[in-house]
């Protein structure tokens, strides 16, 4: 595998007496999309600021693409593409206003520059808007603009701190199919956010990041498989069971019975079929059944003890 | 790169100023209505002038009816300060003032032009409202002046008439002095000719007298010549054989002698033994001297002088002296005396400053309140322009790419620094078109102050923001700090309006070295030079902004 774009070693940054990273480290290799996993406050954007080089960390080393920061924040800059959590746009100006602006502050010039607008007004599916004032846009077009913004340049490292936040599907799928394409494209990918889905959808790596720590490190499966958990079965019945209705289903695992309401593990989803069998074989009726496979909110959870969102399974 | 960068974000910034209405609205017409209405408002502070003239109306009642109630009506109505009202009455008058129409009213009383005619004092009557501090002091001091021109008429009126009599009398004068001259002079050459006269006939005389005893002296020396050849002829006939007798005598002795000497020759060695020859007796003298002398010398000799023939004196001719002239004895004609009526006092006023003496009030105003309002379009522009882009996240952004973020906030500076500038022009532009503003003898040189007080006003704008890191405290942090010091910079008012200590705590502002550019250049009408100072001061303090304003922004940003 090739040397990683981004190295973090050992960093630390505090607030005050708030440490909000303490000895960080792990990097992101070109190609794919890294993301930076954990709940709200854990540091993820504190760490994306520091490798944007917005903040200086106090102790360890960053590097991005061989430059050293802080003291090679200059070069580093041209090949970082940041997109930021907030909406960094002037909602007066239109998409390509914003768009011709931030590639200019990026180097590019003249026909480079419009060239670059147009690529990335395709890639975010806003070419049909391009001439409209951003503050005429829904959220889900801005968010697609501030990543557009971000990717001008073709950076070979992009920073994405929570790039979905408050979109709706359909713009959060594209900026997914542009996120891909980047990756596609050869760049090291940073992907913050603290949606499982959306890492276990487009990362390849992933870093758990909680209360400033890095808790584990590796692919999704990796990680999900680090926690030792099984699909879990969730079910509820007309009438309580009698006893033994399980000895039909052996790879099955009871956790729960209380009442109607039963919980099972089972080690492969084939099994679930035989859960069922072992329930109608003992005279009940399945009145809601759910299939929970563990994921990273799981490993998290495992890994930490807390969830990784306070309300889990919602979307801003 | 740096370049380009600079014009996209300058680009950037003029766009999304032309897409703020109520921001343009803001620049443009705001500072234009202020300034109106502060312009008209603030008239009185310099007098009327044609534009933003708002006269004073005045009452006036002229009982007199005579020349001096004409006259003030004349000059009152060729004053623009003050609108006349005539009234019937002196209560009328009074009721004016009473119900605040007027601060001052002017009453000519009956018989004023002829008390002044007669030589008698005579007084104006003024109603005045004290309240109305300025109006009564600008009328008063105008109903002063004229008083005093109309005064001053009358007094050169009499001057000239003084001086037009006198001039005639002198001209009598010199005529009666010419001809008493004549007279004299005719005087003096009858004198003369009598003189003359007489002095000639009393050398005709002696001439005569002259002539006469010349010829009788010819005649005596002619009888005289005669008489002497005569006996000159007498004498020679008389004498002649004496004369022969003496000469053979003579002859006979050098014989004697000859002979002697022959004689004393022979005898040689006994020549001293020979006895002396005898001595001839000699002949008398006068003898000799008779056969010697010619007969002229002798008839002279013996003639008796011819005794002087004396004519008797010629009558003395008696002339009568000619007669005496009268004497003229002229009266002296004295010089007519100088006539001086005493002098009035009067003032000459002189704008040794270059200032027109009626001041135009957007003069001031124009700058004053542009000046404000470019402050509050900085603060605005700049401060809250910074606080937008902080809100919008864009900042953070530009902070991470690769343009140094100080040219990031020096393009925004740039920006407002040229849309600052534009809003300047413009604003004088309509002064200039709207209010007549001067501006002054180089136009050119305004630019200098407004340059000064842009770069100026941007940087504080960029220390305002820097200061106040929310929208709700940039808008009274910078509010009060720019009101003040608009107002105590000389902005609103003339900056003399103020008490000392503050105009000198006024020269730590920008504000008032703009005014005074402003002033110099527009209300003095002085060149470019003038303003080199003032511009350099507010260089100085933008200068001393932009660092402390990019410090503390860069340290707060970092």
């Amino acid at each position: 595998m090739a040397e990683p774009l981004i190295v973090v070693e050992d960093v630390v940054k505090a607030y005050g007496a708030r440490t909000a990273l303490d000895r960080v480290c792990f990097s992101v290799h070109g190609g794919m999309v890294t993301g930076l996993l954990g709940p709200n406050g854990a540091g993820k954007s504190t760490t994306l600021s520091i490798i944007a080089t917005l903040l200086v960390p106090d102790r360890g080393s960053v590097t991005v693409a061989g430059h050293r920061l802080p003291a090679e924040a200059r070069p580093a800059r041209r090949i970082i593409g940041l997109v930021p959590q907030r909406l960094a746009l002037y909602p007066t100006l239109t998409a390509t206003e914003n768009l011709e602006f931030f590639s200019r502050m990026q180097g590019l010039r003249g026909r480079e520059a419009r060239a670059a607008v147009e690529r990335v007004l395709a890639l975010v599916a806003l070419d049909g808007r391009a001439h409209e004032p951003v503050g005429q846009f829904s959220g889900g077009m801005r968010r697609r603009l501030n990543l557009a913004c971000g990717i001008l340049h073709r950076p070979r490292v992009v920073l994405l701190d929570e790039p979905t936040a408050g979109v709706d599907p359909q713009s959060r799928e594209r900026i997914f199919e542009a996120v891909e394409t980047l990756a596609r494209d050869g760049a090291a990918v940073l992907y913050s956010t603290h949606y499982m889905e959306e890492a276990q959808r487009l990362c390849a790596q992933v870093v758990l990041l909680d209360d400033g720590h890095v808790v584990a490190t590796g692919t999704p499966a990796e990680l999900v498989a680090q926690t030792g958990m099984r699909p879990r079965v969730e079910l509820r019945t007309a009438h309580p069971l009698p006893a033994g209705w399980l000895d039909a289903a052996p790879v099955a695992r009871l956790v729960e019975h209380e009442g109607t309401a039963i919980t099972l593990e089972v080690t492969h989803d084939p099994d679930v079929a035989s859960v069922l069998l072992a329930v109608v074989r003992a005279g009940g009726d399945v009145v809601e059944m759910s299939v929970h496979h563990p994921d990273l909110a799981d490993a998290f959870f495992v890994l930490t003890g807390r969830a990784l969102r306070d309300e889990d399974g919602a979307r801003e | 790169m740096m370049l380009g960068g600079l014009g996209a974000a300058i680009r950037k910034d003029l766009r999304l100023l032309a897409r703020d209405r109520v921001g343009l609205v803001f620049l443009a017409v705001a500072p234009v209505i202020v300034i109106t209405v502060a312009g008209f408002s603030l008239a009185s502070l310099y007098g009327a002038s044609a534009r933003g003239t708002s006269p004073y109306e005045l009452p006036f009642c002229d009982e007199d009816g005579g020349r001096i109630g004409h006259a003030l009506t004349r000059a009152l109505g060729d004053e623009p300060a003050v609108r006349l009202r005539a009234v019937a009455t002196r209560a009328e008058a009074r009721d004016l003032i009473r119900t605040h129409h007027a601060g001052l009213a002017l009453v000519v009383p009956a018989g004023t032009s002829e008390a002044l005619a007669d030589g008698t004092p005579a007084r104006l009557v003024v109603y005045t409202d004290p309240v109305k501090y300025l109006e009564v002091a600008s009328l008063r001091v105008l109903v002063q002046e004229l008083r005093h021109r109309v005064e001053r008429g009358a007094r050169d009126r009499a001057a000239a008439g003084l001086t037009k009599t006198r001039a005639h009398a002198l001209v009598v004068r010199r005529r009666f002095e010419r001809a008493a001259d004549h007279l004299r002079r005719e005087r003096a050459r009858v004198a003369a000719a009598l003189d003359s006269a007489r002095d000639d006939a009393e050398a005709r005389i002696a001439r005569a007298r002259r002539r006469a005893a010349h010829a009788l002296d010819v005649a005596v020396a002619a009888v005289a010549a005669e008489r002497e050849a005569a006996v000159r002829s007498r004498l020679a006939a008389e004498l002649a054989p004496l004369q022969r007798y003496f000469a053979e005598l003579s002859a006979r002795q050098r014989d004697f002698t000859a002979w002697l000497a022959a004689v004393r020759e022979k005898a040689g060695r006994l020549a001293d033994r020979m006895p002396p020859p005898p001595t001839m007796p000699e002949p008398p003298p006068q003898v000799a001297a008779l056969a010697s002398d010619d007969p002229s010398t002798l008839a002279a000799r013996l003639l008796p002088p011819a005794a002087p023939i004396t004519l008797p004196p010629a009558p003395e001719i008696d002339l009568p002296a000619p007669p005496a002239l009268p004497d003229l004895d002229l009266p002296a004609f004295p010089e007519p005396p100088r006539a001086v009526l005493p002098g009035s006092l009067g003032i000459d006023e002189s704008s040794v400053t270059g200032a027109p003496p009626k001041l135009n009030t957007f003069d001031q105003n124009v700058p004053g309140f542009s000046i404000t309002f470019l402050l509050l379009g900085m603060l605005l522009g700049v401060s809250l322009g910074l606080l937008d882009e902080r809100d919008w996240g864009t900042l953070e952004r530009l902070r991470a790419m690769p343009m140094p973020f100080t040219s990031t906030l020096v393009a925004k500076l740039l920006a407002r620094f040229l849309v600052g500038v534009a809003q300047m022009i413009a604003l004088f532009a309509i002064g200039r078109l709207a209010f007549g503003i001067s501006l002054g003898p180089q136009p050119i040189a305004l630019l200098l102050p407004t340059i000064g007080i842009v770069f100026a006003g941007t940087a504080f704008g960029l220390v305002v923001a820097a200061i106040a890191r929310t929208r709700e405290a940039v808008l009274p942090v910078g509010s009060i700090v720019i009101v003040t010091m608009a107002a105590v910079g000389g902005c609103w008012w003339p900056i003399d309006l103020e008490p000392p200590w503050m105009r000198q705590i006024a020269l730590a502002l920008p504000t008032t070295w703009a005014m005074t550019a402003f002033n110099d250049l527009m209300i003095r009408r002085q060149p470019l030079a003038a303003a080199i100072r003032p511009t350099a001061v507010l260089l100085a303090h933008g200068l001393v902004y932009l660092v402390v304003g990019l410090t503390l922004f860069r340290r707060q940003n970092a």
